[in-house]
C-alpha cells in the first residue's frame, strides 16, 4: 500500500496547492496498489508542504490522507481508479491517481509523467474557457471526480 | 435552457444536443426528442453487437472462436476501407487484427489487465483474412479464428453513424460528443478544448468545428500500469511507446478523425496527409505541442 505514494511525486505535489474541490489540480502519477482499497482516514504528519496555502474555501475538512476509488465506465466495462489525497487546512497537498490492478514500481509508463508533463505543458484552466466540449482523457475524469466527492464527504469536518 | 441528451454507452459517457446557429457556444443544444433517443441507443446498441470484442454475443466474439466466412453488416465497408488505407500509411503497425495482442496484454473480455505472455505481435493480413465485395455486401474469409479490434476508429465511426441516423430523421443539426470523439454538422460552430492529459482540468488549445469532426487520442486513457496501455504497435505486439503522449484530430468525418488520432502515434502526418485532408494537434512526451499550420484554433504552451 505505500507504494501508491511515491517519492517524486509527492515531493513534486507539495510544491502545489489547490483547492478542495473537483478542480482540483491532479497530478496522473501511475502507481501500484495491489489490493483493493477502502476508504480510510490516516495522518501522514510527516507531509509538509513547502508552499503556503493559496486558497482556503468555505467547508472545513479534517487534515489527513484520504483514499477513495472512483468508477468510471470503459469499452471493457466497469473500471476503478484510486484517488490519494492529502489535506492539509483545508488544501490539497498531494493527489496520486493508481489504477487497477498494479504491477511494478517503477516502468516507463509511470516516469512519463512522474517526468513532468504536466508541469511542462500547463495550459489553461478548462473552466475559464468559453467552450463546448473537451477533449481528452474523459472517462480517466469521470472517475477522478467521483473519488473527489467520495472524499470530500469522508473528509467533512462536521 | 435545457440540456443535452447524455446516456452512458459502449462504456462511454454520450451528450447529444441539437440546434442552430443561435445556440450558446457553451451548449450542446436541445435534448433529442424521446424516439429519436431511441433509435439512437438502438443503433449504438446494434453497432455493439456486431463490433464489441468485450461480449460473448457480438460478431466479433464469433469470428474470434472459429474460421469461416463471415458475412458483415452494412456499416463494415467504410471502416475497413479506413483501416486498409492507415494499416499500409502505417507499415502494419495499425490494423484492426490487434485484438489478440492487446488480450496478450490483459486487455481482454475478463478485464485481467495482466499479461498472460510475451508480446504478441498481430498476424498478417494478407495471410489472415481476405474481404470479399460482393452485390449482397462484404464478406470476411478468415483461415483461422482472429480476434478484430476497432478500437482505433469504431467510435469515431460511431459518432457518425448516429449523427447520419438523426439527420435521416431529420435533425440536421446536431452535436455529438461521445467523449473525447465529437462531430459538429448544420449551421453552427462550436469550441473544442484539448484536455491536457496530465491533468484534466487543464486545456493546451482550443479548437473551432464547423461542419467537422475532431477526435482525441492519448495513452494515459485505458491505461494499465507498468508501460502498458491501450494503442499497441501491431509489429511488435507491446503499446507504442515512440514519444507521444496526446493526438487531436480534425477531419471532415470522425471515422477518419478517430483513425488518423491513433496512426499520429506511429505515422508522421505528412505522410498520412499524402492521403487524407486533416489538420492535427501532437503533444509529445518532452511536452512539445505541435499543431499543423492550418488548424483553426489555439494553442496555449
Amino acid at each position: 500500500m505505500s507504494q501508491m505514494l511515491t517519492a517524486p511525486s509527492r515531493a513534486r505535489a507539495a510544491r502545489r496547492a489547490a483547492p478542495v474541490v473537483a478542480s482540483a489540480a491532479v497530478i496522473a502519477t501511475l502507481s501500484g496498489c495491489a489490493a483493493a482499497v477502502d476508504t480510510t482516514v490516516e495522518a501522514e504528519p510527516e507531509l509538509q508542504p513547502t508552499t503556503e496555502p493559496e486558497i482556503v474555501v468555505d467547508p472545513s475538512y479534517r487534515d489527513g490522507s484520504f483514499r477513495a476509488d472512483g468508477a468510471y465506465q470503459s469499452p471493457a466495462g466497469d473500471e476503478s481508479i484510486i484517488v490519494v489525497m492529502q489535506l492539509e487546512n483545508d488544501i490539497v497537498t498531494d493527489v496520486e491517481i493508481g489504477l487497477y490492478p498494479t504491477s511494478a514500481t517503477s516502468s516507463t509508463y509511470q516516469d512519463l509523467f512522474a517526468g513532468g508533463i504536466a508541469e511542462k505543458v500547463i495550459g489553461t484552466d478548462i473552466d475559464d474557457l468559453d467552450v463546448t466540449v473537451v477533449a481528452g482523457s474523459s472517462l480517466t475524469s469521470i472517475g477522478f471526480r467521483a473519488a473527489v466527492e467520495t472524499i470530500k464527504a469522508e473528509a467533512l469536518d462536521d | 435552457m435545457v440540456g443535452p441528451s447524455s446516456f452512458e454507452a459502449i462504456g462511454t459517457p454520450w451528450r447529444i444536443g441539437h440546434g442552430g446557429a443561435e445556440t450558446p457556444v457553451g451548449s450542446l443544444g436541445a435534448a433529442l426528442a424521446p424516439d429519436d433517443l431511441t433509435a439512437v441507443l438502438e443503433r449504438i446498441e446494434q453497432f455493439d453487437r456486431d463490433w464489441s470484442r468485450f461480449r460473448d454475443d457480438s460478431l466479433v466474439s464469433r469470428i474470434a472462436r472459429e474460421a469461416g466466412s463471415w458475412r458483415l453488416p452494412a456499416d463494415a465497408r467504410p471502416m475497413l476501407a479506413l483501416y486498409e488505407q492507415l494499416h499500409a500509411l502505417t507499415d502494419a503497425r495499425l490494423t484492426p487484427l490487434v485484438g489478440a495482442s492487446l488480450e496478450r496484454l490483459g486487455y481482454d473480455a475478463a478485464y485481467r489487465l495482466t499479461p498472460s505472455g510475451a508480446p504478441l505481435p498481430a498476424p498478417s493480413w494478407a495471410d489472415t483474412i481476405a474481404l470479399r465485395h460482393t452485390v449482397e455486401g462484404i464478406t470476411l474469409d478468415t483461415v483461422a479464428p482472429v480476434v478484430l479490434d476497432v478500437g482505433a476508429a469504431g467510435k469515431g465511426y460511431l459518432v457518425d453513424l448516429v449523427g447520419d441516423l438523426l439527420a435521416a430523421r431529420g435533425v440536421g443539426d446536431s452535436v455529438v460528443d461521445a467523449s473525447g470523439d465529437v462531430r459538429v454538422r448544420g449551421e453552427r460552430s462550436i469550441r473544442v478544448a484539448l484536455e491536457n492529459p496530465a491533468d484534466p482540468t487543464k486545456a493546451v488549445g482550443v479548437v473551432e468545428l464547423h461542419n467537422a469532426a475532431l477526435c482525441a487520442s492519448a495513452i494515459n486513457r485505458r491505461a494499465w500500469g507498468n508501460g502498458l496501455h491501450h494503442i499497441i504497435d501491431a509489429v511488435t505486439g507491446l503499446p507504442v511507446d515512440q514519444g507521444v503522449i496526446a493526438t487531436w484530430v480534425v477531419a471532415d468525418t470522425a471515422l477518419v478523425a478517430d483513425g488518423l488520432a491513433t496512426a499520429l502515434f506511429f505515422a508522421e502526418p505528412v505522410r498520412l496527409a499524402e492521403a487524407f485532408s486533416f489538420e492535427w494537434v501532437r503533444l509529445t512526451s518532452d511536452g512539445r505541442l505541435d499543431a499543423s499550420p492550418g488548424l483553426r484554433g489555439e494553442l496555449f504552451a
